[in-house]
């Protein structure tokens, strides 16, 4: 969905495909239920408004907001245990309410949604932006319904239950998703019949405990089609009832119920601590300014303050990523391409090297004395004669002439050299990174280059495979490395330093998502790209991502899941120019998704 | 343990052990006020309420700093007050409101932390005192601090961008010291801090709930305000 060419729908065009469903209110697969026909009730929420609802027998009913006039609209309605779902619109309004009732309790849960929000983001500061007018915005408040007796003490609440849990749902329409709740503020979402790439995506997400075996959830589908997912979910059955409502990548209206049947797919472990069950909302926490450059204008810090209506935890890095032509990034790359910074930098250890590399592996000179032939299959073919820890020769096989590189190599594994440098000279900027088995004569490289078909600052990788050629070693004529899906499902924590850890869910065969800790170790905010993963040995693996429609960095890790440990190199280019950096982490395994199984070449009805 | 407490324990140990109880009740006396006061319990029992008051004000400075409430901590500074930190000196108004307001701010500095394991200041380090002039018109006092002290990451990966939605990206780190403080009042009798310097006495990688703690250099500052734009105005030589 990064590449989606999603329309800025106008708050008219929104507001006249709206007008044709507020009287019909929401459709359903499966059938309605009744469970309020005839009935009055009066919601009491927390922060929220008083909501009076009369329920007639067809499908309609009248609320009063906040003690307003009532107005009338359609309703679908269903149940799930004792919880009763119901959705409507207002009339003349972008509005509407998603209500949820436990009828035992007589506590509530509202989620009021709502279109063309208007609301800024960094308002007032350098970056400014208005959301989508098709972003489905949500506030949820807390209730109940008043009976007259005394009001509870204790009402639905954010929490940290669900965190960790994958699920695979299959709604009463035929739509299927995993979803991976591995964050208290996000969604790892993929679309198993939708979408055809099986690329997993990442929306922000709240999660409410109704009880201990009943949770609310939703997601809005923020700088995707901006629709808006909700429903309760029943553990115990693992039953879903819920509302599909806004607008979806073809610009058409959904606004539907339904029912689902889950499947519990794996359960990762949630790193905070025990005493800790996430009640307050990560959106609660005033968001830190960024950073300010020596002699740049500083960005005003923000004081803390109370959450906005809507507020939520939404990472939107496409927003301030510049966009560069290919001739653009290339003249920036003429004026300056890095290799491992320069310098006495460079020279240092990757453990002085900064907040990406601090826990890095050490740089190792298993390359030096070497010279070989890297024959790759219907690729490249370049001969490398190494003579220090940092500055090798390589030439295209029939060249006569040695071209000088920087490098850097690790030992990823026994006799296993990862190295990588830049192709002198290229047009766009490329780099290589290299896994070169020197026990089994295999080798397999990284092609990165600056440039998609988007942007010029974004990077392009792809990876080709063969053999080493040097005396004394075997080259396999038909074993190869190969793309591997042996780590789907799999999610490590990497700490690259002491202050930076992310947790790499490898959630499909083609993508992943990454997640940032709070300094409580709740998983927060997340973000998704593409990936590739490469078998080299037994537990020994290289990953490769770009951040697309991010901010185009690739990343090149060469994974040894028997170490836990991970190192490589980082690629990209900016109107500073194009850097190969290394970069590098202790890993700890958090748990694992029984989800392989789902992806695939799937047979669909035409 | 609450700053009374301290008082009492800090007020003990310097008159030594041999201390009787009826010194005790005169727990939170400094020198100076001691010396002026002899002889007039009128001017004692004054120079007792500025010390309280001047105590109150500092409370009031670590609480507000602990929850980050920085505007309340510059309106707590005379306009030209001086704050030395790091080997910075920040100065007036608008040097102690880019420290608390724009440096501190952003690094989350401030906040009470416990100390580091294995770096707990000594009792002698812990003691406070208040000493206020016998005019009554300016004071001067330490307290030991317990602090955390950051910087925003300085990257523009994704990874600090993503923390910065949760309010972190932030590095933090453990601080314990002394605060040398001097209060002046203004024209309408009101207590303010003149000049207050961080006397730091030990640095930490330290955050709370983590096993251990190590050691860690921070540099001083280098570069002044405006090249730094959360700089100091001076630098100060160590």
């Amino acid at each position: 969905m990064h590449r989606f060419k999603y329309t800025q729908l106008t708050p008219e065009q929104i507001g006249a495909k709206l007008r044709t469903v507020v009287d019909t209110g929401p459709r359903s697969a499966s059938s309605f239920s009744a469970a309020l026909s005839g009935k009055t009730l009066k919601i009491v929420t927390q922060d929220g408004p008083t909501l009076e609802y009369r329920f007639a027998a067809n499908r309609r009913l009248s609320v009063a907001v906040g003690g307003a006039k009532p107005v009338s609209a359609g309703y679908g309605e269903l149940t799930l245990n004792q919880i009763v779902f119901f959705s409507h619109l207002l009339p003349g309004e972008q509005k509407g309410y998603n209500v949820f009732i436990d009828q035992k309790t007589n506590l509530a849960t509202v989620f009021e949604v709502w279109l063309s929000s208007g609301i800024k983001q960094n308002a007032g500061r350098p970056g400014e932006f208005t959301l989508d007018d098709r972003e489905v915005q949500r506030q949820i408040y807390f209730g109940y319904v008043d009976t007259g007796a005394q009001a509870p003490a204790k009402l639905h609440h954010y929490t940290n239950r669900m965190t960790g849990k994958g699920l695979h749902w299959k709604q009463d329409n035929g739509i299927e998703t995993l979803e991976l709740y591995v964050s208290v503020a996000n969604t790892n979402f993929v679309e198993l019949t939708r979408h055809v790439d099986d690329l997993s995506y990442v929306s922000p997400s709240d999660y409410v405990l109704v009880d201990d075996r009943t949770v609310i959830y939703n997601r809005t589908e923020c700088e995707f089609s901006g629709i808006h997912t909700c429903f309760v979910a029943d553990l115990y059955g693992v039953k879903q009832v819920g509302v599909r409502f806004g607008f979806n990548d073809k610009d058409e209206l959904e606004y539907y119920l339904f029912k689902g049947d889950g499947q519990v797919v794996g359960q990762i472990a949630y790193l905070e601590n025990f005493d800790d069950h996430g009640i307050k909302p990560m959106f609660a926490a005033a968001p830190a300014a960024p950073p300010t450059a020596p002699g740049a204008t500083p960005a005003a810090a923000a004081a803390p303050q109370a959450p906005v209506k809507g507020a939520r935890v939404t990472y939107r890095p496409v927003r301030t990523f510049p966009h560069m032509s290919d001739a653009e990034m290339h003249e920036a790359a003429l004026k300056r391409t890095s290799a491992f910074g320069s310098g006495a930098a460079a020279q240092a250890p990757p453990q002085a090297q900064g907040l990406g590399t601090g826990n890095n592996l050490p740089f190792s000179d298993i390359l030096v004395g070497k010279e070989f032939t890297l024959r790759f299959d219907h690729g490249p073919v370049r001969d490398y004669k190494v003579g220090d820890r940092t500055k090798l020769q390589y030439r295209n096989h029939g060249d006569a002439a040695w071209i000088d590189a920087e490098y850097r190599a690790y030992e990823g594994d026994d006799n296993l050299a990862w190295f990588s440098h830049i192709l002198a000279d290229s047009k766009p900027r490329a780099s290589v990174q290299v896994a070169v088995d020197f026990t089994n004569g295999l080798a397999t490289s990284i092609e990165s280059h600056m440039g998609t078909e988007y942007y010029g600052n974004e990077t392009t990788y792809r990876p080709v495979f063969g053999v080493v050629e040097m005396p004394g070693l075997e080259a396999p004529l038909y074993v190869r490395h190969e793309l591997t899906d042996e780590l789907v499902g799999h999610c490590f924590s990497w700490s690259y330093s002491d202050q930076t850890t992310s947790m790499h869910v490898y959630s499909s065969p083609h993508s992943m998502s990454w997640v940032i800790f709070t300094g409580a170790q709740q998983m927060g905010a997340e973000w998704c790209s593409p990936c590739i993963y490469v078998k080299l040995r037994p537990g020994v693996y290289i990953f490769c991502q770009n951040e697309e429609a991010c901010n185009g960095n690739q990343m090149i890790e060469l994974l040894n899941t028997k170490a836990s440990h991970d190192c490589g190199f980082t690629f990209n280019g900016s109107a500073r120019g194009v850097s190969l950096g290394v970069t590098g982490a202790i890993g700890r395994h958090i748990g694992k998704f029984d989800i392989v199984d789902f992806y695939g070449p799937k047979k669909r009805s035409a | 343990m609450s700053i009374l407490n301290k008082t009492r324990r800090s007020f003990l140990f310097k008159m030594g052990a041999g201390a009787s109880a009826a010194l005790a009740a005169t727990t939170g006396m400094a020198r100076s006020e001691a010396a002026a006061s002899a002889g007039n319990p009128a001017l004692k029992a004054a120079l007792l309420e500025e010390e309280k008051a001047l105590r109150q004000l500092h409370q009031a400075y670590e609480q507000a700093m602990d929850k980050g409430l920085h505007d309340e901590v510059v309106a707590m500074f005379a306009p030209d007050a001086e704050v030395v930190f790091n080997g910075g000196l920040f100065k007036h108004s608008q040097g102690v409101s880019r420290l608390y307001r724009e440096r501190f701010r952003c690094g989350k500095t401030g906040i009470r932390m416990p100390a580091a394991p294995g770096f707990e200041l000594t009792a002698e380090q812990q003691r406070d005192s208040v000493e206020v002039s016998a005019d009554r018109r300016s004071a001067k006092a330490s307290f030991p601090y317990s602090i955390q002290v950051g910087v925003p990451f300085q990257t523009e990966s994704s990874l600090a961008a993503m923390a910065r939605l949760h309010g972190e990206g932030v590095r933090t780190w453990w601080e314990g010291g002394i605060y040398q403080v001097t209060y002046r009042k203004n024209a309408a009798g009101r207590w303010q801090i003149s000049r207050l310097a961080y006397d730091t006495l030990s640095r930490a990688d330290y955050r709370t709930g983590k096993s251990y703690a190590q050691p860690i250099v921070v540099e001083r500052f280098a570069v002044r305000f405006p090249e730094d734009q959360q700089g100091p105005d001076a630098l100060l030589q160590a």
